[in-house]
């Protein structure tokens, strides 16, 4: 069994130090030595999506991450984003909208949800769809979530215009 | 027990209310199972049986026990006696003296760590006398079988089960005289159909969390769809008196019906008992697939004849249901696939039957639709070919045949409400039904299919407590546990427009077995209706002791009162009134003691009329109250592979009455989808005894990219007893999924799908085969 | 000493895995933790091989030769500019694996090392006449893909050898497709054609229907000039069937594959020439 180190992490934009096994994996590091839950284990194979967080602000599976190969990245968690715009209209969007039911999924289908749109401003539902396809749900047959990111796109946009509308 | 008539709905009742804890679960605040620490917590590691049935002759857990970190083992022989199963209490808590699939949990080890857990469990030594195993329902009932359960004679069962040998249960329904029937059929259509195991793969893995108190209480924590279905089975199996465990719940990743019976629970606490320490046990996804439970894979033979008019005369159906290794809800789910083998249709002569027949595989349990979306598949698919043969329109072969309200269901349960008549319209409208399926991309077919469906809300009992605090605002307690479908928001409205509250104003428990009243789960589409009576009925009875206080207070006669928006009751026509708290105050301090108002039921409407029916072998003599379903899907199939995907589809439900319509939105969707998956791909595969797909690489289920977009049409026909006429919602939008795609696929390539999942090699081969199989 | 190492060099990486016989090279590691997760191997060290600027990204030699670092990700081998012509199969089926964020993490290098006889590079590079560039210990070799997989999940792969890079002939002018049959998208597939249109003939390689990809060059030379004929295309597609050595597995059964070839490898032409 691996022995246990000392680990620096920059996490949610502080340094963090842990005492871990070597080969302990982030996901396992978050939930288990740092208290950040937010990311899931729904399979622990990479499949389920519950487990996505950024790595130097990219989407990645947790499960799949060595945190021993995290050394000089930037992690961030749903909890690191909670100031994050597009984040937030995600969240504040998917609270009205039906997309979330049990959610255990939410949290890995926010940090996917929040990457494409911040590379891509409007997208249509298709590529939505495409984007989302590596975050599973089972309860809500994604109809609700596609309308979350939707709006929350709406939302972003209209907020940009009241904010240069507002510019001097 | 609808609402007072003269309480004005529209406070709470009727709107999408986001639900109570979105805002936790959408910043990663909400705590599952897995987020559960308790101090000295250890975690527990499974070791599973290699084989499918063999005597266990030894343990040898010395090495184990040696290991790093372990605290302790228990195998079998740590267990009592004690047997638990919903129907037949045929289960150990841990494989004792046999095991009878392949995987079973033997025996199970906690250690300080999970590693070290995982790394300590293959070292218990368990010898073994293999048997030979029987890995089918026709092997199982051959007459020279291995028998999996040599006591099944002395097992309790809660109904006439008929068991023998290997034969679980058997179950026979009918009206009328089917035999003789089919003479008087202008047309009649025959086939056998066929169904594969569904694994629920809810995004959480079910998983537990026991501690035992100084007194040797002991508190369990578990993903579940009812603490007291939890609570029974584990002190059934552990001989424990239900008062020595409590058993609690987190915010549950979703269940799907794994969840309502027990998982790992048993084993949890049997290790907290042995170790007296808190022991935590997370299934992996494997153990997931691989030790809870499954959708029954189902055999069916199905017979229709209709009249030159298409009308139904006869319909005869026979199942051979594979139950796995242990009972769980397999007997009600064959008994209720029967009762629903008919669909929700007027037929003279009908007649089903069935053989639920052990093997040793996993058990097969409850799982959303419980059996009628497997007679469904058969049943909606025969509508089809008897309209095609009369020339008729599938929407109007089922109007002509469709239950109206006041008609019985087959064997007897009366229809109240049945809004079936406006499904049909509203998904033929919403379609565009008449026009048929767009014109199919080049290289494609394309085609639509419509099925129906009927689905119960009700079974058993429940209870409610409502509580109004010295401030005026409420407590509402009803132990039903909301596994992500928003039952904790929907009672909260009910009982919030009840008393004429702002739903903010109602806080909901979290079930508990020491506080809560009893509710037998969260299943069988019933908490809306069934528990939500319970919440009007507790509210009311709030309400009747706040009016008697008011009528003190202001001095005037009851009938002079009323209930006003804001908790306030006051004088008719005038402006004098007193609020809640003035009125929970007196109460409080001064006359009466606090207001509270509680209000249990069962469901007592009996399933069986014995004037109309036969009926062998039930397993429910009580049932509920009808939804009805229509949809349609727009299937296109790539003709160079079969591959079929689902464009669009239209899925219009009978709920009674939306308490909260974009929860009833997301069931009717998400149902779809689920549905979908089981239709066209899903399968739980066995090579001989070793299930091969235990794993989400392997075991695939919808994604946003190919899930359609669906479009939810609420319907509402008010249930004369549902809370503000409401009734379920929950597998009503599963049950006619792959019906409808096969009804579809009839249309664009012709035939009978007779085996779901309808692959793409299946498909192929149907388009290859072309024709009419029935 | 720490189980996950990360060397700076090519160098260094493989004088580590040569004097550690039980460490193991990882690239995007989606593959290898999660083989790991499910305790299916053991290892002395991970050497992560992210930060051998060497092995990444994609460039165009002089002579139009195209080089994929082992480390380049599915998602910029997917969005790359310098797969045009013929080489576009390459980024359209990085585009079909997995998901957006798998893509995130996983590599060229470690697809091929994996030589999953499902994974969507295989056919292409087949069908593309890629080198698979492999660095050890007695230096660095090039294999045709014929050369590099040599049976089910076995390559040529020596101990201590990493997929550094995967070579291509310069593109030709195509059209090339990828098609792909898959449960749900991003599923390991079923079945798969790349095809590529060269002159008045096509390269064709079948994935998925035995260990490594289906191609038979003497039957694309038999073809060429005769892509009209449905006799010259069903020969064409009957000879690759008959290489075809397919499983039944949960995906599809052996018989179903064979059934598929035909159809897929001619609707993969039909593709390239713009027939319909």
């Amino acid at each position: 069994m691996a022995k246990k180190d000392v680990l620096p992490l920059h996490i949610n934009g502080r340094d963090q130090e842990v005492f871990v096994r070597s080969d302990a994996t982030l996901l396992e590091v978050l939930r288990d030595d740092l208290s950040l839950r937010a990311a899931k284990r729904g399979c622990n194979q990479g499949v389920c999506g519950a487990c996505t967080v950024l790595v130097d602000g990219v989407p990645v599976r947790g499960c799949l991450t060595l945190a021993g190969a995290c050394a000089g990245r930037e992690i961030t968690t749903l909890e690191g984003l909670s100031e994050d715009p597009i984040t937030r209209a995600l969240q504040e969007a998917m609270i009205v909208s039906g997309a979330v039911q049990c959610g255990f999924c939410t949290s890995g289908m926010l940090v996917t949800a929040r990457d494409l749109i911040a590379q891509e401003t409007d997208p249509d539902e298709q590529t939505i769809r495409k984007a989302l396809s590596g975050n599973l749900c089972r309860c809500t047959g994604y109809v609700r979530i596609i309308e979350a990111v939707t709006e929350a796109v709406t939302a972003l946009k209209a907020g940009a215009t009241a904010t240069q509308g507002d510019a001097p | 027990m609808n609402a007072d008539p003269n309480i004005p709905t529209g406070t709470a009742v009727g709107k999408s209310t986001p639900k109570l804890e979105n805002r936790e679960k959408a910043t990663g605040r909400a705590e599952y199972i897995d987020d559960l620490y308790r101090p000295g917590m250890v975690h527990a590691a499974i070791l599973g049986s290699p084989y499918a049935h063999a005597r266990i002759v030894s343990y040898d857990v010395s090495e184990a026990l040696a290991a790093p970190g372990v605290v302790g083992v228990i195998t079998g022989d740590d267990v009592p006696e004690g047997r638990m199963g919903a129907f037949i209490k045929d289960e150990h808590a841990l494989a004792k003296g046999k095991v009878l699939y392949q995987g079973e949990p033997v025996a199970a080890l906690a250690a300080e760590t999970l590693e070290q857990a995982r790394a300590a469990v293959n070292l218990i030594v368990v010898e073994y006398e293999e048997l030979p195993a029987v890995l089918s329902p026709e092997e199982g009932l051959a007459p020279d079988a291995p028998i999996l359960h040599e006591k099944l004679a002395e097992y309790i069962k809660v109904f006439d089960a008929g068991s023998e040998g290997n034969m679980c249960s058997r179950t026979e329904l009918s009206e009328g005289d089917v035999d003789a029937a089919w003479d008087q059929c202008a047309v009649i259509v025959e086939g056998e159909f066929e169904t594969e195991p569904q694994a629920h793969v809810s995004i959480e893995p079910c998983g537990a969390l026991a501690e035992v108190d100084a007194q040797g209480r002991v508190t369990l924590w578990s993903a579940n769809q009812s603490v007291f279905r939890v609570q029974a089975n584990v002190c059934e199996s552990l001989q424990i008196p239900m008062s020595k465990l409590r058993s609690l719940t987190p915010r549950v990743g979703a269940g799907f019906g794994n969840k309502m019976e027990p998982h790992i629970q048993p084993i949890t606490v049997a290790l907290a008992m042995k170790t007296g320490r808190p022991v935590k046990c997370i299934l992996t996804r494997e153990e997931d697939f691989e030790i809870v439970r499954a959708r029954h894979p189902f055999k069916i033979r199905m017979k229709t004849g209709a009249d030159a008019e298409g009308r139904l005369i006869a319909r005869d159906c026979e199942v051979l249901v594979d139950c796995g290794a242990f009972a769980d809800d397999s007997p009600g789910v064959m008994g209720y696939a029967l009762l629903m083998s008919g669909g929700p249709y007027r037929i003279p002569n009908q007649r089903a039957r069935g053989k639920l027949v052990y093997t040793n595989k996993l058990r097969f349990g409850a799982f959303r639709g419980f059996g009628n979306p497997q007679v469904s598949f058969a049943s909606e698919q025969q509508m089809d070919a008897v309209a095609a043969k009369l020339g008729l329109d599938p929407i109007e072969i089922r109007r002509r045949n469709m239950l109206r309200e006041g008609d019985r269901w087959f064997v007897g349960p009366k229809i109240a409400s049945n809004g079936l008549a406006g499904c049909l319209d509203a998904v033929e409208s919403a379609s565009g039904w008449r026009a048929g399926a767009p014109a199919a991309a080049p290289g494609t077919k394309r085609g639509r299919g419509i099925a129906v469906s009927a689905h119960i809300s009700g079974l058993l009992g429940t209870g409610a407590i409502v509580r109004m605090l010295e401030d005026g605002t409420i407590a509402l307690n009803t132990g039903a546990t909301d596994i992500g479908q928003g039952s904790d928001t929907v009672l909260a409205q009910i009982c919030a427009e009840a008393l004429q509250l702002p739903v903010e104003m109602v806080s909901v428990a979290s079930p508990d077995t020491d506080g809560s009243p009893y509710n037998w789960g969260t299943t069988a589409s019933r908490v809306t209706y069934t528990t939500g009576r319970a919440v009007a009925g507790a509210a009311r009875e709030v309400l009747r002791q706040a009016m008697e206080h008011a009528s003190e207070m202001l001095d005037a006669p009851l009938e002079d009162l009323e209930l006003r928006e804001g908790g306030r009751i006051a004088v008719k026509g005038s402006n004098e009134d007193l609020p809640f708290a003035a009125i929970s105050g007196r109460a409080h301090w001064a006359k009466g003691g606090p207001i509270v108002g509680h209000h249990t039921l069962v469901y007592d409407q009996p399933t069986h009329d014995p004037k109309r029916s036969i009926a062998l072998g039930l397993p429910f003599p009580q049932i509920g109250v009808f939804s009805f379903g229509a949809m349609i899907s727009d299937v296109e199939v790539d003709e160079v592979t079969g591959q079929t995907r689902v464009t669009e589809a239209w899925s219009a439900v009978d709920v009674g009455r939306a308490i909260n319509p974009r929860l009833v939105d997301v069931q009717i969707e998400g149902g779809y989808v689920q549905g979908m998956g089981f239709a066209l791909y899903e399968a739980m595969v066995w090579d001989g005894a070793r299930l091969v797909n235990p794993s989400l690489m392997d075991y695939k289920i919808p994604t946003s990219a190919d899930a359609p977009h669906v479009h939810a049409i609420i319907v509402e026909d008010p249930e004369p007893d549902g809370p503000f006429g409401a009734k379920g919602a929950g597998e009503i939008g599963l049950n006619p999924v792959p019906a409808s795609i096969a009804n579809a696929l009839r249309a664009a390539i012709g035939g009978t799908a007779s085996k779901v999942p309808m692959t793409s090699e299946r498909v192929l081969a149907q388009m290859q085969g072309g024709g009419d199989a029935s | 000493m720490s189980f996950v190492v990360s060397p700076s060099s090519l160098q260094e990486a493989v004088e580590f895995l040569a004097a550690n016989p039980e460490a193991r090279p990882m690239s995007g590691g989606a593959s290898l933790v999660a083989m790991k997760n499910a305790r299916l191997i053991e290892a002395s060290h991970f050497v992560s091989l992210a930060r051998i600027d060497a092995l990444r990204g994609i460039r165009r030699e002089a002579d139009g030769t195209v080089v994929i670092g082992g480390m380049t990700l599915h998602r910029e081998t997917a969005q790359s500019d310098l797969l045009g012509g013929d080489h576009a199969m390459i980024a359209q089926a990085a585009g079909m694996i997995a998901n957006r964020v798998v893509r995130n993490m996983g590599t060229m290098g470690g697809a091929v090392g994996n030589a999953d006889p499902a994974a969507d590079y295989l056919p292409v590079l087949a069908c593309a006449g890629a080198e698979i560039e492999l660095t050890g210990p007695q230096g660095t070799r090039r294999l045709t893909m014929q050369d590099y997989i040599v049976d089910w999940y076995e390559t040529a792969l020596e101990p201590g050898e990493i997929v550094s890079a995967v070579v291509l002939p310069p593109a030709g002018q195509g059209p090339s497709v990828y098609r792909k049959l898959a449960r749900t998208p991003g599923d390991y597939a079923t079945a798969s054609v790349a095809c590529a249109r060269e002159g008045d003939g096509v390269r064709v390689a079948v994935g998925a229907c035995g260990p490594a990809p289906l191609r038979d060059a003497q039957a694309e030379r038999a073809l060429a000039g005769h892509l009209e004929d449905p006799a010259a295309i069903s020969a064409f597609c009957e000879a690759l069937t008959a290489l075809a050595d397919p499983v039944d597995d949960v995906r599809g059964s052996a018989e179903y594959r064979l059934a598929l070839i035909p159809r897929m490898v001619a609707a993969a032409i039909r593709d390239v020439t713009g027939e319909k």
